[in-house]
């Protein structure tokens, strides 16, 4: 790392939001309100269920495709025994009507998918977001034409059903990995399109001519003077993109197209759970509550950030 | 025939609870007298698939078919064994055989008319009859062609003109002489292709828009996929019909509805939906017509087929009968059956042939306690065999949550054994071209398959005849071609005695399961509610277990 001293004077001089916007400074404001603190606990807790899935089933007793006819009344068309939906010592949150599978391991197995397959979607569009957006605003011209005409016809696009066409025509080869690749595909426009704008104003501030003006290549202003002043943007955006993809991953599953089975999704849970929401409400509420509130936690926490990002930048 | 693409109607003559739970009380619930009059509403999911009786070849429409149409013979109108009898129809008897059962003669009765006011000849059943060669429209029944005598080269009346090998000697006599003697004959006359069609009629898609009623209703209002309405055909004579009460003076048919709203409507039973049938209810509503009340409206029993899953024979290592034994060994029926929604919705299956055939034999070949599967002995056979260490098989299944359940529950049955199952999800129009195309089927599949006939002669020759195994269009799923197998069959066929091939068709069941070329699943049973206003209603085991069409009514049809 060489830095000329022309450029560490002009970053002091600029109004940088680096400082007061640190990731202690978040964290600190994060834990003093009350409400995104229990946000992060949840978090920390799905996070949790997924990373440890198997030591955890291996604690209830339970894994997630085991089948216990003995939860279920057969001559009932499989409804669980017992009310709430079969909730008991050895099934914490109760048993799937039909085949007695532990609700409380496919909840932590379908933690997994939901919390695995929004993140990669999340990296991949962060990546495919902040390298398409900044090379459209920092080259312009004919770039920037390309990359943006096509953010245009893909968010105009209708996107949840050219979705659902894709997954059902694919041959069911590795559903999650199709699933961060088609969620993204139409994902990063949204991040792009921002990253673009603000490259756009960046490329002309006094700083980056300066660095320019002292002989520094493309990629070093793109590296050291435009990206850190992304950070902010970068990070409320993808913050607020996870439980967005969470959800998508559920509808997905939801609508027949996600994750096969026996793989256990909340989605999926949820789309099976239809029927049974007259006989077995307890086999809708319990996956529905998990993706709820996760998304909820996740979308609070982003708020928040954001604030905190903005006040930052304001200060 | 294959269940739910031309599931096709079982000639039982067991007596297997069919109406069983519906007619008890005779005063009260769907058992009960029914009137005149009224309109029989129907709510259904799928709309037929046919109206054309040459084209037609399932459950739902051969049930229909009795309302609109009428053939030489047709099944007994009554629950039970008796539905399952062959009484005359059209014809005066149920034929009379010559020439050692090669030639068969049949007269028709008199004052049978078409809707249009035309008598019913001899002609027109004729050309019915031979609708049934022409390529486009005879893809229904598939007996005529295989038993009558006829040029290979015919291709119908619409194409290639006159039949020579049905004869019509006068208006009232039709003659038919088929390629080998057929001692059941009798029976083959009862299928949808012998209904009779005015002579020079029917061309095309012309009758699947506009049938030529035969029976006691004609159709009024035809909204294919939407709505069906038929009202009563007053050129049909009473005193001609033994089978057919015909109670209401109209059947209004609605289509496309959500299986779940079907179940609500039922439950619910307000308005004209007190006047309604419909088909089996979700397992999800098994829970929520346990009341009394609900229960007076409910009428269950077998469906009359067998749900199995096929081994592929051909495969390695399914092409060992040891592996194909502890396969059938191990799998826990019971949570098969909970899949599909437990013991209201369907029975444990152990043979072959399902319990409505006549000479089925009850066993149980690979026994397990309460059918939850014996992984020990499995895994000693597994062991014999070499795979001690299991395998990794694909299981083709279709894209409905009803199969995918049952996929996963033999994945889970077989994961013990270390034989790790791929479920292999193929769309649901295409399923059963896939796995008929032998290429292109997997290791095994789930799939079902119901009787077109009185005996074992359409269940076991077509599943596990060798010489049957076709490129596409195949339906020997385990490709087994025994020659133990194909002789008996063909010893069983040259049978003239039907009952003495009904039982050798039950002892070859035994020496086909011997071989393990499927794992029978299921015989699923059908669970209807009915509304509060109907009567006269009970489970006919010659249509898949659906409520007799041509004997229901409206108990009081001023309501």
């Amino acid at each position: 790392m060489t830095t000329s001293p022309a450029l560490v004077e002009v970053e002091e001089a600029v109004p940088s939001s680096a400082p007061p916007t640190s990731g202690r400074r978040i964290l600190t404001a994060v834990t003093r309100d009350k409400g995104a603190l229990a946000c992060l606990v949840f978090l920390a807790i799905v996070v949790l269920m997924a990373v440890a899935a198997p030591l955890i089933t291996n604690l209830s007793g339970w894994g997630p495709y085991q089948f216990d006819s003995a939860a279920i009344n057969s001559d009932l068309g499989g409804v669980p025994h017992g009310s709430l939906g079969g909730i008991s010592g050895s099934h914490w949150f109760g048993v799937e009507p039909q085949n007695g599978r532990d609700l409380f391991a496919r909840i932590v197995y379908g933690a997994r998918v939901s919390i695995t397959i929004s993140l990669s979607a999340t990296l991949l569009t962060g990546i495919l977001g902040v390298v398409l957006g900044m090379l459209a605003g920092f080259y312009r011209g004919w770039v920037d034409q390309v990359i943006s005409r096509l953010m245009d016809f893909l968010m105009a696009f209708p996107a949840l059903i050219f979705m659902i066409a894709i997954l059902s025509s694919l041959p069911s080869g590795n559903r999650p990995v199709l699933l961060v690749v088609v969620i993204s595909a139409f994902g990063w426009p949204y991040l792009a399109r921002v990253i673009r704008g603000q490259t756009m104003t960046l490329a002309n501030r006094e700083f980056v001519e300066a660095a320019r003006a002292s002989g520094a290549k493309d990629s070093q202003v793109v590296f050291r003077e435009i990206l850190p002043n992304l950070r902010g943007s970068i990070v409320v955006m993808t913050t607020l993109a996870i439980p967005g993809y969470i959800g998508t991953e559920a509808g997905l599953s939801f609508l027949g197209v996600g994750v096969s089975p026996p793989t256990a999704s909340w989605g999926q849970m949820i789309s099976s759970s239809v029927s049974w929401y007259s006989v077995d409400p307890m086999f809708f509420a319990i996956p529905g509550l998990f993706l709820f509130l996760t998304v909820l936690s996740l979308t609070v926490l982003g708020d928040k950030i954001r604030t905190l990002i903005d006040q930052g930048e304001a200060a | 025939m294959l269940v739910g693409l031309v599931a096709s109607a079982a000639l039982a003559l067991t007596a297997c609870g069919g109406g069983a739970s519906g007619a008890k009380g005779e005063s009260a619930g769907p058992g009960a007298k029914a009137a005149q009059g009224g309109t029989l509403q129907v709510l259904a999911n799928a709309a037929f698939s046919h109206l054309d009786p040459a084209r037609g070849f399932d459950g739902g429409v051969n049930n229909f078919y009795r309302l609109i149409y009428r053939t030489l013979t047709t099944q007994g109108a009554a629950p039970g064994a008796d539905g399952t009898k062959i009484v005359p129809d059209l014809a005066t008897d149920t034929g009379k055989p010559s020439d050692g059962g090669k030639t068969w003669t049949f007269t028709l009765k008199d004052g049978l008319f078409f809707e249009t006011g035309a008598p019913i000849t001899s002609a027109d059943v004729k050309w019915g009859v031979s609708r049934a060669w022409d390529p486009e429209i005879g893809i229904g029944s598939p007996y005529a062609k295989q038993l009558i005598e006829a040029p290979a080269s015919y291709q119908g009346p619409y194409k290639s003109g006159d039949l020579a090998t049905i004869a019509t000697p006068d208006a009232k006599t039709i003659v038919f002489h088929l390629k080998k003697p057929y001692a059941d004959f009798g029976s083959v006359v009862a299928q949808n292709t012998f209904t009779p069609v005015p002579k020079g009629q029917g061309a095309g898609n012309a009758l699947d828009s506009k049938p030529i009623a035969s029976g006691p209703y004609k159709v009024s209002e035809y909204k294919p996929g939407a709505s069906l309405k038929v009202v009563r055909n007053d050129k049909w004579d009473k005193k001609t019909d033994d089978v057919r009460s015909a109670n209401p003076d109209a059947f209004q048919w609605t289509f496309g509805l959500d299986p779940a709203t079907i179940d609500e409507r039922m439950i619910a039973g307000q308005g004209t939906d007190a006047d309604a049938i419909a088909g089996t209810i979700q397992a999800a509503s098994v829970a929520r017509i346990q009341t009394p009340q609900l229960k007076e409206r409910t009428m269950s029993g077998l469906g009359g087929c067998t749900t199995y899953m096929g081994l592929n024979t051909t495969k390695k290592p399914l092409d060992n009968v040891k592996v194909r034994q502890a396969i059938n060994l191990a799998v826990n029926k019971q949570t098969v059956r909970d899949a599909v929604g437990g013991s209201t919705l369907a029975e444990i299956a152990t043979s072959i042939q399902p319990p409505t055939i006549a000479g089925r034999v009850d066993y149980d070949p690979y026994p397990s306690p309460d059918h939850k599967g014996d992984v020990d002995g499995a895994r000693k056979l597994l062991t014999e065999a070499g795979f001690a260490n299991g395998f990794t098989m694909t299981l083709d299944t279709r894209a409905q949550p009803k199969m995918q359940a049952m996929a996963v529950a033999i994945q889970q049955a077989l994961e013990p054994l270390k034989i790790t199952v791929k479920i292999n999800t193929i769309d649901t129009a295409t399923y059963y071209e896939v796995i008929g195309t032998t290429s292109q089927q997997h290791d095994a599949a789930i799939t079902g398959w119901c009787p077109d006939w009185p005996s074992g002669a359409t269940f076991l020759p077509p599943l596990f005849d060798g010489r049957n195994i076709t490129p596409k269009g195949n339906s020997n799923l385990a490709q087994l071609n025994d020659p133990g197998v194909n002789a008996k069959i063909d010893e069983i066929a040259k049978l003239t005695d039907v009952q003495a091939a009904n039982k050798a068709y039950g002892e070859l069941d035994k020496q086909i399961m011997a071989l393990a070329p499927v794992v029978p699943l299921l015989y699923e049973k059908v669970l209807m509610l009915v509304g509060s206003n109907i009567g006269g209603a009970y489970l006919h085991d010659g249509f898949s277990g659906g409520i007799d069409l041509v004997s229901v009514g409206l108990k009081d049809a001023g309501k």
